[in-house]
C-alpha cells in the first residue's frame, strides 16, 4: 500500500518541483504533498466518483485530498457533504481494494446525517460479512461511527461475534467501535463482558489493549467496578506494553481515588507498580515511574524506586525519554526536592543538551533541588544559557530563581544580581515583567535586599521601553524611596524620567517625586525645583499634577504631607457612590463626598438588598474571605470617618466580625473588635429588620464588672437603626486598656434603644417611644487577637536575635488527634501567627515535625514561637512550646493562649 | 489460472463489444425492482427481502453491460432516488400494475422525480409489472393512471411485463438496450 500511495502523489510532488524551480531554483526546498490543496477544486474533481468509467487510482487521490481537508478542520456544508457521500456511494461497488478502503474511511469522516446514512448501511452489513477481512474490519469501523442505537439493535450479534474474530484486525476494529459506541449504548455493550473478557486475554497487543480501554470504559461511573477490574487485571497477565501503561493510568487513578494509606501500611497497588518499573517496555516503565510520582503524599520511600529508573533515562540517547524523564523529575523536584537530589550530577549534564525545551527542564529542577552552596555554580550555567532560550522558558527560569531566592533568603545578593543582569537583557514584556515582579517580591519580603532591588529598578528604568512596568517601578519608587538611607540618590532617576519619557512615565514620575517631597524635608527645596521644570510640560495632566504638587507641598493648608492623602475613600465605594450620582436625575447638586462613608455596611445575608456606596465595598469584603487585607482596610476608612475615633491612633488589627444576634431575629447585630495601641474599638453594625418600628438612639451596653483592665471611654450611639434597604449602620464602644496590655476576657452585651411603632394606616413613626434592650451574645478577647501574623524570612537569625532570656518553654499535652498536621492546623489557628520556611506542611507519616511561627503582638513587638510536635502510635499528640519575644509578658500570653485554648 | 483465462477472455469480449449503459431502477416499495434485476442477470426469479438503501448490479445482455442502480422503494429512500438517476442512460420506473391503491402514490412520486432540473431529458421506462394477475392494468390504463400524458420532455416508453411469467421481457431488454452507448 505504501507504494500506492506514493504513486498517487507523483503527479502532486512533480508539481511542487516545478514550483519550486521557479522560485529561485530553491532545489532543498521541499513542498508538502498537500500544498495548495483547496476545497473548492477538490469537491469538483470528486466529481469523477460519478463517471461511468471509474478511474480507482484518481479516486483515491481525490479522497486523500478530501480527508486532508476533513483533517485540517475544513467544514463541509450540509450540502456539500451530502454531495460527496452521495458521489462516493456510487464507488462502492468498484473491486479495487486500495479504492473500497479510501471508500470507507471518507465515509466515516464525513459521517453523512442519520437519513441518508441508511443508504449505505445494508451495503455495509453486507461487507460486514465478508470474506475479506479488511472489508470485515472496516465496515465495522464505519458502522460503529454511523449507526444509532436502534439499528445497533440490529446488528448486535455480528459485533458481538466480531470481538473474538480470529482475525486481530476485525476484533480490533469492533473492540474499538465498541468504545465510541460506550457513551451511548453503554447497556448493549456490557452484554458482550464475555467475548470482551476473551479478547483482553488475546495475544495480539492491539486488541488487548482495546480489551482493556473498552472493559474501563464500560464501568468508568463505578468505581468499586473498576477497582475490582483494576484487581484482576493486575493478576492476569497482561503483556501487551501499551494494554499494561493503560492499566497502569487505571491503577493510579484507583490509587487516587482511595483512602490515604493509614501508618505505615502499604499502598494497594504500589507493588504491581514497582513490578511495572522493572518492565521490559520503556514505555512501561515511564508510565509507572510518572504514576508513583504522581501518587498523593507520596513518600520518599515509595518514590525512590521510580526515581532511580528516571535517572537511568536521564542519560538515554532517545531525547524523548530524556525530556519525560526531567519533566517528571520537575514535577516531583516541588514536593520532595530531596528524593531528586540524587540526580543532580545527571542534570546538570543536560544544560548542555541540544533542545531547549530539555535544558529548561534541568534547570528549573535544578533550581528547586539546589542548596545553598551550589547556587553560585548554577547561576553561572544558566547565565550563558539564558540568550540561547525563548521567552516563554526564561519566564519560567526567573520563576525558579525567584522560588529559589525565598528559599535561601541569605543568598539574595547573587540571585538579585543574576536578575538584573539578565534584566538588562532583550526580551519580551512577558519575560521583563516576570523579573520585574520577582524582583519586586524579594524586596517585600527579604528586608536586607531592598536597597539592592530598588537600585537595580532605578537602572532598568533608564532604559525601559515598557511603559506598565516603568510606571510601576516609580510608583514602587514613591512608596519606598524616602524611607530608605538615602533618599536623594533616587531623584536622578526619577527626574531622568520626567525628562525623557512619553507622558503617562512623566506623570507617574512627578508623583513619585513630589513623594519625595513630601516625606524627606531635606530634599523638598530641591524637588520644588524640579517640580517646577515640569510645569511647562506640553501635556496636561503632567502640567496639572505639577502644579498640584506645588500648591500642596508648598501652600496646602494640611502641608506637605497633603500630597499623601491620608484620608482615603475605598476606591470602590467611590465608584459606586459616583455612578449612582451619574444616574440619578439632578446632576445639577454637586456631587458631596461626605455622602460615601456614611453609607454603610449591608448585612451579608440579605444579598438581595442592594447595597449602595460603601456598603456595597464592605459586602463585596465580608463576602469574600479570600481577601482579610482589603477587610481590614475598609474598615480602617470607616473608622477614620468617625473624628472621634480616628483621633486614637491606627488600627492594629482588625479580627473577623463576630454575629451577636441569630439569623432572622428582629435586629441584625454584628461586632467586629479593632486592636489598638492603648484602646479596643467595638464596632457593632446593626440592622433593623422590623418594618413596623423605628428604633432610635441606638448603643451597645458592655458590661466590665469582672474586668478591672478595661474602662469604657467612649460610647458612639446610633441616631437610627437603618433597616435591610438601607444597610448597616454603626454604633461603636471604645475601651481603654494599658498600653500593651494583652488584657482578655468576655464581655456581656446589651442593645439599647428607643422603640417608635409605625402606624400602619398613615406609615407615621408615633411621637413617643419607650426604651427597650436586647440581650445579645457576649463578646469575646482572646490574647490571640492582639497578635498578627507577620513574615520573617530568615527564621534562625531573627531568633537568635532575640534575647535568649526572654525564652519560656514548656510541654503541653494536646490530646488525641487524627494526624500531625491536624494538630499543627490546629494550634496554628489558635495562635494566629504566620508559618515560616514552610513548616506548616507536615510531610505524610512523619512522627515529629517542628513548626515556626513569627508574629507581631500589639505595640509592635516581635514574638516568634517554635513548636515541637510528637505523635505515639495511639496518635496523642505531644507540644514542646517556646517563645522568644522582646517582653517576657508577650511570652506569658503566648503560653496562656496555648493553657486556655 | 483458469480465472485469468476467463477475465482475459471477458476483456478480449469488452473490447469488441464496446457497448455499456448506466440505468437506475427505481418505484415503490414491493413493485418488483429487485426481481427485474435478478431476473434480467440469471433468467429467473428468487424471493427477494425489501431492499435497503441500494444493490449494484452488473448484467450482461445481447453484448450491452447494465451498470444497475437498484434502489429502495420505501419512503426514507424516495428522496434519495434522484442522486443515483443524475447521468444515467434510462430510468426504469417500475410500478405494480396489480396494486392499484398505489398507484396515486407511485404517480406523485415520478412527477416529483421528472421535475429535478438535473434529469431533464433522460429517457424513462415506465413498466407495469405484475401484469399476470387478474386485476393487472393493461398499458393504457397506465398511461392515464399514472399521467404518463403529461410527460413531453423525454423520451418515454410503456410496458406492461411480468418478472413472473417473463413476459414482454424482450421487449424490455430490447428497448433499453437501444439506449446504450
Amino acid at each position: 500500500m505504501a507504494s500506492t500511495a506514493q504513486n498517487t502523489l507523483e503527479p502532486l510532488r512533480a508539481a511542487g518541483d516545478s514550483k519550486a524551480k521557479d522560485e529561485d531554483m530553491e532545489e532543498e526546498l521541499e513542498y508538502s504533498p498537500f500544498y495548495g490543496i483547496e476545497k473548492g477544486a477538490v469537491l469538483q474533481e470528486a466529481r469523477c466518483f460519478n463517471d461511468s468509467h471509474v478511474d480507482p487510482r484518481r479516486c483515491q487521490q481525490v479522497i486523500t485530498k478530501l480527508l486532508y481537508l476533513l483533517t485540517q478542520g475544513e467544514s463541509f456544508t450540509k450540502s456539500e457533504a451530502s454531495e460527496v457521500f452521495f458521489s462516493v456511494t456510487k464507488l462502492f461497488q468498484h473491486k479495487d481494494v486500495h479504492l473500497r478502503r479510501m471508500v470507507y474511511l471518507v465515509i466515516k469522516e464525513i459521517i453523512p446525517s442519520s437519513d441518508e446514512v441508511i443508504i449505505i448501511t445494508s451495503s455495509l452489513m453486507k461487507d460486514m460479512n465478508s470474506k475479506n477481512d479488511l472489508y470485515r474490519a472496516n465496515a465495522i469501523r464505519v458502522l460503529c461511527r454511523i449507526i444509532d442505537s436502534q439499528m445497533l439493535l440490529q446488528i448486535e450479534r455480528y459485533l458481538k461475534q466480531a470481538v473474538v474474530d480470529k482475525s486481530a484486525v476485525v476484533a480490533s476494529a469492533v473492540l474499538a467501535g465498541a468504545i465510541h459506541l460506550a457513551s451511548a449504548s453503554g447497556e448493549v455493550i456490557k452484554r458482550w463482558s464475555n467475548e470482551v473478557q476473551e479478547a483482553i486475554t488475546s495475544r495480539h497487543p492491539m486488541v488487548q489493549f482495546q480489551a482493556v480501554a473498552l472493559m474501563h470504559a464500560l464501568r468508568a461511573n463505578d468505581r468499586l467496578a473498576v477497582s475490582k477490574l483494576v484487581t484482576q487485571l493486575t493478576r492476569s497477565n497482561v503483556r501487551s506494553p501499551m494494554a499494561q501503561c493503560l492499566l497502569v493510568r487505571y491503577v493510579a487513578q484507583v490509587i487516587a481515588e482511595s483512602q490515604p494509606g493509614v501508618g505505615n501500611e502499604t499502598r494497594p497497588f504500589y507493588d504491581f507498580l514497582e513490578s511495572c518499573l522493572r518492565n521490559k517496555s520503556e514505555v512501561v516503565i515511564f508510565e509507572a515511574a510518572r504514576a508513583i510520582c504522581n501518587m498523593r503524599d507520596v513518600t520518599t520511600r515509595e518514590l525512590t524506586p521510580a526515581v532511580t529508573v528516571l535517572q537511568l533515562f536521564l542519560s538515554s540517547s532517545k531525547p524523548v525519554l530524556r525530556f519525560a524523564a526531567v519533566r517528571t523529575l520537575n514535577k516531583v523536584a516541588m514536593s520532595h526536592p530531596m528524593a531528586v537530589t540524587s540526580c543532580n550530577i545527571d542534570m546538570e549534564s543536560l544544560i548542555a543538551d541540544p533542545n531547549r525545551s530539555i535544558a529548561t527542564l534541568a534547570i528549573t529542577t535544578l533550581l528547586k533541588t539546589g542548596n545553598e552552596s551550589s547556587i553560585d555554580r548554577l547561576l553561572k550555567q544558566i547565565g550563558g544559557f539564558m540568550s540561547e532560550i525563548a521567552d516563554e522558558f526564561k519566564v519560567v527560569v526567573v520563576e525558579a530563581i525567584k522560588a529559589l531566592c525565598l528559599k535561601f533568603p541569605q543568598k539574595y545578593r547573587g540571585l538579585m544580581n543574576f536578575l538584573s543582569n539578565v534584566l538588562r537583557e532583550d526580551g519580551g514584556f512577558e519575560y521583563k515583567k516576570a523579573i520585574v515582579d520577582a524582583i519586586l517580591v524579594l524586596i517585600r519580603d527579604i528586608p536586607e535586599a531592598k536597597e539592592m532591588g530598588l537600585a537595580q529598578l532605578c537602572e532598568f528604568i533608564e532604559d525601559c521601553e515598557f511603559t506598565f512596568l516603568s510606571v510601576q517601578i516609580l510608583h514602587l519608587l514613591g512608596d519606598e524611596g524616602p524611607r530608605t538611607k538615602e533618599p536623594a540618590r533616587y531623584i536622578r532617576y526619577i527626574y531622568n524620567r520626567v525628562i525623557l519619557e512619553n507622558a503617562t512615565v512623566r506623570a507617574a514620575a512627578l508623583s513619585s517625586l513630589a513623594r519625595f517631597g513630601a516625606h524627606c524635608p531635606e530634599l523638598r527645596e530641591r524637588i520644588l525645583i524640579l517640580i517646577r521644570r515640569a510645569q511647562f510640560d506640553h501635556d496636561d495632566e503632567v502640567r496639572d499634577r505639577a502644579t498640584l504638587y506645588l500648591y500642596q507641598l508648598e501652600k496646602a493648608p494640611q502641608g506637605p504631607e497633603s500630597v499623601d492623602p491620608q484620608w482615603r475613600i475605598p476606591a470602590r465605594g467611590l465608584e459606586a457612590a459616583l455612578q449612582q450620582y451619574l444616574a440619578s436625575p439632578d446632576t445639577e447638586q454637586p456631587f458631596d463626598l461626605s455622602t460615601i462613608p456614611e453609607a454603610v455596611a449591608a448585612s451579608p445575608a440579605k444579598p438581595k438588598a442592594k447595597p449602595q456606596g460603601l456598603a456595597a465595598a464592605v459586602a463585596a469584603g465580608t463576602s469574600a474571605p479570600g481577601a482579610p487585607e482589603t477587610l481590614s482596610g475598609e474598615y480602617a476608612d470607616m473608622l477614620k470617618a468617625v473624628p472621634q475615633l480616628a483621633a486614637l491612633g491606627p488600627v492594629f488589627k482588625t479580627c473577623p466580625a463576630l454575629q451577636l444576634t441569630e439569623e432572622e431575629t428582629e435586629y441584625k447585630v454584628v461586632c467586629v473588635r479593632h486592636i489598638l495601641e492603648g484602646h479596643l474599638v467595638f464596632q457593632f453594625n446593626c440592622t433593623n429588620t422590623v418594618r413596623e418600628q423605628v428604633l432610635e438612639h441606638v448603643s451597645v451596653a458592655m458590661d466590665l464588672d469582672d474586668l478591672e483592665a478595661f474602662s469604657e471611654e467612649l460610647s458612639l450611639p446610633l441616631r437610627v437603626m437603618p433597616g435591610q434597604e438601607e444597610g448597616a449602620g454603626q454604633t461603636y464602644v471604645v475601651l481603654a486598656r494599658p498600653p500593651g496590655s494583652l488584657a482578655y476576657g468576655s464581655f456581656l452585651a446589651t442593645l439599647r434603644f428607643r422603640v417608635k411603632e409605625i402606624d400602619p394606616t398613615t406609615g407615621e413613626a408615633e411621637e413617643e417611644g419607650y426604651e427597650d434592650e436586647y440581650q445579645l451574645e457576649s463578646v469575646e478577647v482572646s490574647p490571640a487577637d492582639y497578635i498578627k501574623p507577620a513574615f520573617t524570612p530568615n527564621f534562625r537569625a531573627a531568633w537568635e536575635a532575640l534575647p535568649e532570656d526572654s525564652e519560656m518553654m514548656d510541654d503541653y499535652g494536646i490530646g488525641q488527634r487524627d494526624s500531625l498536621q491536624d494538630a499543627v492546623e490546629a494550634v496554628g489557628r489558635i495562635l494566629g501567627m504566620q508559618a515560616c520556611e514552610g513548616t506548616d506542611a507536615v510531610p505524610p507519616n512523619a512522627r515529629s515535625h517542628t513548626l515556626l511561627l513569627s508574629g507581631t503582638v500589639v505595640g509592635d513587638v516581635q514574638v516568634l514561637v517554635r513548636l515541637s510536635f510528637g505523635i505515639d502510635a495511639q496518635r496523642n499528640v505531644a507540644m514542646k512550646l517556646a517563645v522568644r519575644s522582646e517582653s517576657s509578658d508577650v511570652s506569658e500570653a503566648i503560653h496562656a493562649i496555648i493553657q486556655e485554648a | 489460472m483458469s480465472g485469468w483465462w476467463q477475465s482475459l477472455a471477458e476483456w478480449l469480449k469488452s473490447l469488441f463489444f464496446n457497448k455499456e449503459m448506466e440505468l437506475s431502477l427505481i418505484g415503490l416499495q414491493n413493485a418488483g425492482k429487485t426481481s427485474l434485476v435478478n431476473v434480467l442477470a440469471t433468467g429467473n426469479t428468487t424471493d427477494t427481502i425489501p431492499t435497503v438503501g441500494f444493490n449494484m448490479r452488473k448484467v450482461t445482455k445481447g453484448g450491452v453491460t447494465m451498470r444497475v442502480w437498484d434502489l429502495g422503494g420505501q419512503t426514507r429512500f424516495r428522496s434519495m432516488w434522484e442522486r443515483y438517476c443524475r447521468g444515467v442512460q434510462a430510468i426504469v420506473y417500475v410500478v405494480d400494475s396489480a396494486d392499484l391503491d398505489s398507484l396515486d402514490a407511485a404517480k406523485e412520486e415520478l412527477h416529483a422525480l421528472l421535475s429535478k432540473p438535473s434529469l431533464a431529458g433522460i429517457p424513462l421506462l415506465v413498466l407495469g409489472n405484475k401484469n399476470d394477475l387478474p386485476e393487472a392494468l393493461s398499458a393504457n390504463e397506465l398511461i392515464t393512471r399514472l399521467d404518463l400524458k403529461a410527460i413531453t420532455d423525454r423520451e418515454t416508453a410503456v410496458y406492461s411485463m411480468s418478472c413472473r411469467t417473463q413476459a414482454n421481457l424482450d421487449v424490455v431488454i430490447k428497448w433499453l438496450s437501444a439506449r446504450s452507448k
